[in-house]
């Protein structure tokens, strides 16, 4: 899976999550602080990710996460 | 704050105001951060400015929500259009420097942050925490927090509840400001089931940005604020709260402050080998500094709260002098022990007074002070006899005990009261003791803000409270002296030494430099330079091994006590350097001091220390080798004046002793009060003194002077 590919399913998943705009979303924007996460969000984004792209991952550097890029690239690193 | 630092005092002032007034009275609020969640902080915040009925304009800051509480949101602070005058950020730790910067860049000068997980949680939020106060200082904001509670302010034409605490207290004159955010909800809890109002409650948790300093000032100019009470966890500057206090609590719109301080510095329990240092703990302190601040001090909220309505809601009495009126025995006998106890009177009332009672009270009603209207008393028995007893000429102030017999009519008692109290121009309290049976009578009396507390003692205490109130703004203020005008003799002595504790003769020498009462001596390096020195000062003398390794003399045997020829000098000294030799082999010997023997006196000790909070502080009090076994010492902060060293004297039990105990001369109280100036000139002058103790510093009757007859000096590194 190409990384623009895991990026348009991310923000699927953000915006379904969420509940914002994709047009919200950008690759610095930070979960918290531009797109209001809550901390129950937070695990249920990570809950989302691992169903989207079937993937395990380590919950607490998950949740440290904290913009959208680096999301991206953090389940680059689980997706084949 | 920048702009608290840069310009001139009366302009920084005002900006602090304005920001204060932002905090208090906004036009308009923007709450950073909120979720859509009932019962989280974020949404309860929002929640509770809506329905406290503040009427500006309220603005949610909620990235991906588009209204809340049925307000429309915003992603950002900077996109309302609106002007804001305070943010509420409540906002995790992690963004919240993002945050304050929008405020910042929005205009916005007053903020409080409600969100924890800074200095508090370790050195990752101190540094968090660092972040705000730098983005506060680049934009001149007053920030309240983080980590707290939030701010109130009940003034009708603005009914603000910016806080997480469930309900809006009553209107009063009571102000609030805790460091404890939890303890807030307590509080209020409280203080609403009893019916007490508050004018301002502020939860100012982390003190990153404005301080209890500041909002006290503030308090001080408020209109709606009679009394400040404060709950202190953590004291940073006792030296600004001494001078913002006595500020304060005194002059022209005097207001008084009580607090609760809690908690104690690791430093307090630093393992001291001096006398003041073992003593000096930072309590001990800052009692004292609380004192001279004219702070009241009180150990418990139900302590805060009884001493605060008694002020806030009665006048202040014209005199210390408490009459009892009761219809129980015994509670009048131990209202009467606590009143006397607490520095009250109760004192016998005037003939006409009694001779009033007589005709109003059966014959088996005690007429005398406390009044006892005997247990089938009615309303109307004690109508009578609180009348007599408002208008006796030796009564100050009335404190009015009930029991719950079968025969009191507890309701019509406690109108009774309400009447006499519209009426009265001296201060009412009142004790109805018990729970269930007394308890719409104390209902009653709490609806016209008549204290009342279950105990009398605790009426007692309250009462004192106001009435030390009264004295403090009657009394001097201290006006620190700084006698001695050349200090260069005795820093000559401490530039030379090192760290630790300065030899005997070289600290007899710095003391003596600075007008301390050292007596004639020399540094002597055999037996015959110490006989030629005895027999120029003559006898008695004393003979006192100097050596780094020696700080208790009588411990190592380094000392020869009234010797009264040559040949007892020749003596000693050798025997004395034996001794020595035997009890602390490693001691190495700079000579033996010889000086005269000081005739018997009283033995006080005078020490100071440099306290971490403080700053140089200064003790006095019952000297001698048994000072840490009563306790009988007291504290201020250096430099001081007369009027200060005359008030440490008076705040020991020994001061009884000292001026003249069953017929036994005076000590010369004068010349104790010089060496307390001059000593606390020394302390401060001199920042290496890490300890000082002069123990004893003997004081002879009369005007025949005293003499420092031991010293120790403990000096910390040159550089440090």
């Amino acid at each position: 899976m190409t990384r623009d590919e895991i990026e348009k399913r991310v923000r699927q998943v953000i915006c379904r999550v969420l509940d914002v705009d994709d047009d919200m979303i950008e690759p610095e924007s930070h979960f918290v602080f531009d797109l209001g996460a809550e901390s129950t969000q937070s695990v249920e984004l990570v809950a989302a990710f691992e169903g989207e792209f079937d993937i395990e991952m380590d919950e607490d550097a998950a949740l440290n996460v904290k913009t959208v890029g680096d999301a991206v690239d953090f389940i680059s690193g689980y997706v084949k | 704050m920048a702009t608290m630092t840069n310009g001139p005092a009366k302009e920084q002032t005002t900006v602090l105001t304005r920001s204060l007034d932002g905090i208090f009275s906004p036009n308009g609020i923007a709450v950073v951060g909120v979720t859509a969640t009932p019962g989280t902080v974020p949404y309860d915040i929002l929640h509770n400015i809506v329905a406290s009925g503040y009427q500006g304009r309220v603005y949610p800051v909620a990235p991906g929500k588009r209204t809340i509480c049925d307000l429309p949101a915003y992603r950002y602070v900077v996109d309302i259009d609106e002007p804001v005058d305070l943010a509420v950020i409540v906002f995790p730790a992690e963004v919240v420097d993002r945050a304050l910067r929008q405020c910042g860049e929005k205009g916005i000068r007053s903020v409080i942050v409600i969100s924890a997980g800074f200095r508090e949680v370790g050195p990752a939020g101190v540094e968090r925490e660092e972040q705000l106060k730098r983005i506060c200082a680049d934009y001149g904001i007053a920030m309240i927090g983080p980590n707290c509670l939030g701010a109130i302010n009940t003034d009708p034409s603005i009914q603000l509840n910016a806080s997480f605490a469930r309900k809006m207290p009553h209107a009063g004159r009571i102000a609030f400001l805790s460091q404890s955010g939890a303890l807030c909800t307590a509080v209020l809890d409280y203080a609403r089931e009893k019916e007490i109002g508050f004018s301002k409650f502020i939860s100012f948790g982390n003190k990153a940005g404005v301080t209890e300093f500041e909002l006290i000032e503030y308090l001080h100019d408020d209109d709606q604020t009679d009394v400040i009470l404060l709950y202190l966890e953590e004291l940073r500057d006792g030296r600004r709260l001494l001078e913002v206090a006595q500020r304060v609590t005194r002059g022209k719109n005097a207001k008084p402050i009580l607090a609760i301080k809690s908690g104690r510095t690791p430093q307090g329990a630093d393992a001291a080998a001096s006398h003041t240092g073992s003593l000096a703990g930072e309590d001990a302190v800052c009692d004292a500094v609380f004192r001279e601040a004219g702070i009241v001090r009180v150990d418990s909220l139900e302590e805060l709260f009884n001493s605060a309505v008694m002020y806030a809601y009665q006048p202040m009495p014209a005199g210390d002098r408490l009459a009892i009126v009761t219809n129980a025995g015994g509670p009048g006998v131990m209202a009467t022990d606590a009143a006397i106890r607490e520095g009250l009177a109760v004192p016998r009332l005037a003939e006409s007074t009694i001779a009033e009672l007589k005709k109003t009270l059966p014959a088996t009603a005690n007429t005398k002070n406390p009044v006892d209207v005997i247990g089938d008393a009615r309303a109307d028995r004690y109508m009578a006899a609180m009348e007599s007893v408002l208008a006796d000429p030796n009564v100050d102030q009335m404190l009015v005990i009930l029991t719950p017999q079968s025969m009191t009519d507890i309701d019509a008692i406690a109108e009774g009261v309400c009447q006499i109290h519209q009426k009265a121009v001296k201060p009412i309290a009142c004790a109805f003791m018990g729970a269930a049976d007394v308890a719409s009578g104390i209902h009653r009396l709490q609806k016209d803000h008549i204290p009342h507390y279950i105990l009398p003692e605790w009426a007692c205490r309250a009462m004192a409270d106001v009435s030390w109130i009264r004295q403090w703004r009657a009394g001097k203020l201290d006006q620190p002296e700084r006698p001695v005008e050349d200090r260069q003799p005795a820093a000559a002595i401490l530039e030379q030494a090192r760290a630790g504790y300065l030899p005997e003769d070289l600290a007899l020498d710095a003391l003596a430099a600075y007008g301390l009462p050292v007596p004639p001596r020399r540094l002597c390096q055999t037996a015959d330079q110490a006989v030629a020195f005895a027999d120029e000062i003559g006898y008695p003398v004393v003979l006192r091994a100097v050596s780094p390794q020696i700080v208790h003399k009588s411990e190592a045997k380094a000392l020869a006590l009234n010797l009264a020829c040559a040949d007892d000098v020749r003596k000693a000294y050798d025997r004395l350097l034996a001794d020595v030799a035997r009890a602390v082999p490693e001691a190495e010997v700079r000579g033996v001091l010889v000086r005269s023997m000081i005739p018997p006196g009283h033995e006080v000790i005078v020490g100071a220390k440099r306290d971490p909070a403080f700053g140089p502080v200064l003790m006095f009090g019952l000297g001698g080798i048994h000072v840490e076994l009563f306790g009988d010492v007291t504290f201020a902060l250096a430099p001081i004046g007369r009027t200060g060293a005359a008030r440490m004297i008076g705040r020991v039990k020994a001061s009884r002793l000292l001026e003249g105990h069953r017929g036994s001369e005076p000590a010369d109280l004068e010349a104790i009060k010089t060496s307390l100036v001059r000593l606390g000139q020394f302390v401060t002058d001199f920042e290496r003194v890490v300890e000082l103790d002069v123990n004893p510093l003997i004081v002879g009757p009369g005007a025949m002077g005293h003499a420092v007859a031991d010293v120790r000096i403990r000096l910390k590194e040159e550089s440090s």
